[in-house]
């Protein structure tokens, strides 16, 4: 009884260890599903709100007080809590943004009876801003909004500053000049442009050179001659002046001479009327709206002859009313449009989408803008009723098409698929497309694949089949060291060493791909000459020392002739041949040298498995078919290759799952230039590299920043789905030759 | 490793006990394969055979008998130089098929190796179809022809006696043959490359009963034809099949005689011993 006890409880004890283990392992096993299912979570999690549309949240309306009929001009301070309008009898109010409580009230020094017929904004970054009067007075002022911090919290303090004040000249006739119509910029040397139409349609420019306080003043009617100018900008850097007329004209002038405006070009857009123009951030894209509601985006173009031709880009979704006004972001590439009827449209440019349409009054608008961080539209219309909407469009270039399509970019002669995610200004446009960098992960890959694949499918069958197992004993753990090496010593090794010694000895390097073949095969060739017994008595592993010197002189032999094969195919200078001759330039970190590194990295896997699975080919299967009759080299090809070949289709894979995953090597040893170019002379920019260069300097939330979760995400994708196909052949390959 | 010296002691008169004169027994009988004073060293150590002078008569089933390890196997493999295949292993003396030393640098592996077949203790097939096992052999010893691929398909199956089970199903795979089916497979594989010989290492140990009796069939089909060597545990198959019997015992060649006077008046204590199983 006692001893039943005893072997009860033992059972127990082991089935409890049992239950245990079985926890445990299940809990692991679990845990790594879990976490890997949380890593691709969380990736969908952060690149999610790139898919995401711009959306508009109505926040407040109500009426504006002591305020005239016309408001020219509004906007609001960075924190959205005052606003300001400027109406035509020059009165400058400022409001809390909350209830539309009277702030402050400030008054243009207008004289009895004066009005205000056009004001225009003349910074993005400052609230500098021009106005022009029925008596021909322009007044130039700067409204500052202040945000002052005490105990009791944020206090935005407003202020007005006027800047000078002077009249323009009367046209000629009795009636003072009207100031009809007024574009206005001040640039970041604080020098001042100012381009008005007056009563009889005619068009002046006024400079005023802040470095030598001097200014100029020019009359451009002559260029139009008998056109009627309906609409005019300037760039924020003041250089360039558009003027669109009645019948679709436009005028584009250079003012890099302040003493004579060059007219540098003319070009019809619609047959319509010009009702508004606006260069956008960047001073690149000008966006033109007509009478019929068209709006369009339009920048210089170099063409062939290499002479700048301004080309339409982008054609937005047309208002069903004239576009009376557009503002542009200081921020990105986003502008509105509003039309007379209440309807405004948030464009961007880069991608020529239209992101909102909406109605913000049902009359018509006289005033709006976007605030300073693009995340709020604020508009006064024509009963003066004001108007707040919250803006939620954080990644406007991220649509598909921008991603993965091909984008015509300012500057760029045609639409191309580019990837450079800063640049040296706030005005820069993020290009953003995956498509250069998915193209260098598959570069990279396939040159490392070329490389990699048959040295280590070779070795392999070489280890495993010919060579004697003193030797196998002795390659193995040396490739095992191999896998052992950190990959960013090995691209230290490519990117420092080996490419300026590859560039140096270029020619050479090429060589060895002509004369190690034909040395080997001479070699070959030699040896069977060599009577038959004496070469049957040599112990098997010699064939590698006798290859030693081969090689070696394969390799000699194209570093000598190496200079004298460039002098006589490639004019003394191959770098200069390939680029005069098939337009190619040659980088020294190139995807040859990333090849030959990512290879080093990669041949280990491949070598490992592929030698794992041709050893594990049955001994009975080689035995029957040397048994029959077939040499070795016969059986290796027939019998056991088919065998293994699931076994080296998955080392294969395997390889390529990290070729395709490899960071620092590729980050290293290449230029990082994100081309489309399969050129193997130059660089590329893989997904892992760029993920590692960008992702410490991409502000948190921002659209770099998700487009590089996104791309995270795409390589997660790549990878699993190479690791399932290769799975999924690598097992119908098993079963179909691996049976045994 | 045959060197100089050996040549001359085979030749030389003076020893005249070394050349093994045709066997009484075998005195009607052409001899196809012949061993002069064979020695085989695993390495330097292992000593599996023993001065083996053996003379192999031709069309004949010659059956090797003895217990593991006693060296019947090696010695059926150093007939197609299979022996070759492991590291450090070599012999000493010589193996003769039809006059010509095996081991001779002249020799062809390849060509001796599609003269001498060889059917292994475990079948083998490959993974491949029907016909590609059975073409493998002419294929790789440059036989390209279609139709004469196809006639030795046909007629190496009817003589492994697998034709009719087969013929429809020739482009299945081998590896769905029962295991009796793939061992005469094996056979026809061996058959395809008109061998002169063909050597068997137990090629019945691993069947059942049945299968057995139908390899042990198309055996003594085959001897019409062939020159068949066969290893074999089983006593009583090698009394049903072979012709001649040889007797092994630690690397050395006890005793070789027709089959029927092995089994019923052996000269030598140590066969009468193994074969009434007081050991084995």
């Amino acid at each position: 009884m006692e001893q039943n006890d005893t072997k009860q409880q033992h059972y127990e004890s082991v089935y409890r260890a049992d239950r245990w283990a079985k926890r445990f392992i299940t809990a692991g096993g679990y845990g790594i599903i879990v976490s890997i299912l949380a890593i691709l979570l969380f990736l969908v999690y952060q690149s999610l709100p790139l898919g995401q549309n711009a959306s508009l949240k109505h926040l407040l309306s109500y009426p504006v007080t002591d305020t005239g009929n016309q408001v020219l001009l509004t906007g609001s301070d960075s924190y959205m809590e005052i606003f300001y309008t400027l109406d035509q009898a020059g009165r400058l109010n400022f409001y809390h943004i909350s209830d539309g409580s009277l702030v402050l009230a400030e008054k243009l020094p207008l004289g009895e009876g004066e009005k205000l017929l056009s004001a225009a904004r003349g910074s993005l970054g400052r609230d500098v801003f021009a106005a022009g009067s029925d008596s021909g007075r322009v007044i130039t002022a700067e409204i500052s909004m202040t945000a002052v911090f005490s105990d009791s919290g944020r206090v935005i303090v407003p202020s007005l500053d006027i800047e000078e004040t002077w009249t323009a000249e009367s046209a000629g006739d009795s009636i003072p000049n009207h100031i009809e119509q007024l574009a206005f910029v001040q640039n970041e040397d604080l020098s001042r442009f100012w381009a008005w139409k007056d009563h009889v349609g005619n068009i002046h420019l006024r400079i005023y050179d802040a470095d030598d306080e001097e200014t100029y003043q020019h009359t451009l009617q002559d260029y139009f001659q008998n056109l009627t100018v309906t609409a005019m900008t300037l760039s924020h850097g003041g250089d360039n002046f558009i003027a669109g007329t009645q019948s679709g004209d436009l005028f584009w002038f250079k003012l890099d001479d302040f003493e004579s405006p060059e007219l540098k070009d003319t070009w019809k857009s619609t047959q319509n009327a010009i009702s508004s123009l606006q260069y956008l951030l960047g001073d690149q894209a000008l966006v033109i709206g007509d009478n019929q509601g068209a709006v369009e985006s339009w920048f210089p173009v170099r063409t062939p002859a290499n002479w700048l031709k301004f080309t339409q880009i982008h054609r937005f979704e047309s208002h069903p009313a004239p576009v009376t006004q557009i503002y542009t972001s200081s921020r990105n590439r986003n502008f509105l449009t509003v039309d007379n009827k209440g309807n405004v449209k948030l464009h961007y440019a880069t991608t020529g989408q239209t992101e909102l349409n909406f109605r913000a009054s049902d009359f018509p608008i006289q005033a709006a803008g976007l605030t300073p961080k693009s995340n709020g539209i604020i508009a006064v219309d024509g009963q003066r009723q004001f108007t707040l909407f919250q803006l939620n469009d954080p990644h406007p270039e991220s649509t598909f098409q921008g991603l993965f399509g091909k984008v015509w970019y300012e500057g760029y002669p045609q639409p191309e698929f580019v990837w450079q995610s800063t640049g040296g200004s706030d005005e820069f446009e993020p290009k953003l497309s995956l498509i250069p960098l998915i193209f260098g992960t598959l570069k990279g890959t396939l040159y490392a694949m070329l490389f990699s694949v048959p040295i280590a499918i070779m070795a392999a069958i070489y280890v495993s089949q010919f060579s004697p197992h003193w030797l196998a004993r002795a390659i193995k753990p040396t490739v095992e060291i191999m896998a052992a090496l950190p990959s960013v010593v090995i691209g230290f090794l490519a990117g420092l060493y080996f490419s300026p010694l590859f560039e140096e000895y270029l020619m050479g390097f090429l060589s060895v791909f002509i004369f190690l073949p034909v040395v080997f095969i001479l070699a070959v060739l030699i040896w069977r000459m060599v009577p038959e017994h004496h070469r049957t008595r040599l112990k098997p592993g010699t064939e590698l020392a006798l290859l030693i010197p081969v090689v070696s002189l394969a390799i000699a032999i194209s570093i000598w002739l190496g200079p004298t094969i460039e002098a006589v195919f490639f004019g003394a200078n191959f770098q200069q041949w390939i680029f005069t001759n098939l337009g190619v330039t040659y980088e020294t970190r190139n995807s040859l040298v990333v090849g030959f590194a990512l290879g080093f990295a990669v041949i280990p896997i491949i070598f490992t498995m592929a030698e794992d699975a041709l050893t594990n080919v049955p001994e009975s299967l080689s035995s029957a078919s040397l048994a029959l009759g077939a040499s070795r080299w016969q059986t290796v090809r027939r019998v056991i290759l088919p065998a293994a070949s699931g076994g080296i289709f998955a080392a294969t894979m395997l390889g390529l799952g990290r070729a395709v995953g490899e960071t620092m090597i590729v980050l290293m040893a290449t230029g990082n230039t994100p081309i489309l170019d399969l050129n193997p002379f130059n660089g590329f920019r893989a997904m892992s590299a760029c993920i590692a260069v960008e992702i410490p300097e991409a502000p948190v939330g921002g659209t770099l920043y998700r487009v590089l979760f996104f791309t995270a995400l795409l390589l997660f994708v790549f990878t699993f789905v190479i690791n399932t196909v290769s799975s999924m052949i690598g097992e119908r390959l098993r079963k179909k030759y691996a049976r045994f | 490793m045959v060197n100089i010296q050996e040549d001359i002691a085979v030749t030389t008169p003076t020893e005249p006990q070394e050349i093994p004169a045709a066997k009484p027994f075998l005195a009607n009988e052409r001899i196809v394969i012949e061993t002069q004073r064979l020695d085989f060293y695993y390495n330097p150590e292992a000593h599996a055979l023993k001065n083996i002078n053996i003379q192999i008569p031709d069309k004949k089933v010659t059956a090797f008998i003895g217990p593991s390890g006693c060296g019947k196997s090696t010695l059926l493999r150093c007939f197609n130089r299979m022996n070759d295949l492991i590291a450090g292993a070599y012999l000493t003396g010589k193996v003769l098929i039809d006059g010509e030393d095996v081991y001779d640098s002249k020799i062809r592996l390849e060509e001796l190796r599609k003269n001498v077949g060889m059917v292994f203790q475990k079948s083998n097939p490959f993974p491949m179809t029907i016909r590609e096992n059975v073409t493998f052999g002419p294929k790789v010893n440059g036989i390209t022809g279609k139709d004469e691929l196809e006639e030795i398909v046909v007629s190496s199956l009817k003589q492994a006696d697998l034709w009719r089970e087969v013929k429809d199903r020739l482009d299945a795979s081998a590896l769905d043959l029962s295991g009796g089916q793939q061992q005469r497979l094996c056979i026809a594989r061996t058959l395809a490359n008109k061998p002169e010989i063909i050597l068997m290492d137990e090629p019945a140990s691993a069947l059942d009963p049945i299968s057995t009796g139908k390899i042990e069939e198309t055996i003594n089909e085959l001897k019409k034809d062939y020159t068949i060597v066969i290893v074999t545990h089983n006593m009583q198959q090698a009394a049903r099949i072979s012709d001649y019997t040889a007797f092994m015992m630690l690397g050395e060649m006890v005793e070789m005689d027709s089959t029927k006077r092995i089994f019923t008046n052996p000269t030598v204590k140590m066969t009468e011993d193994y074969i009434t199983g007081r050991f084995g």
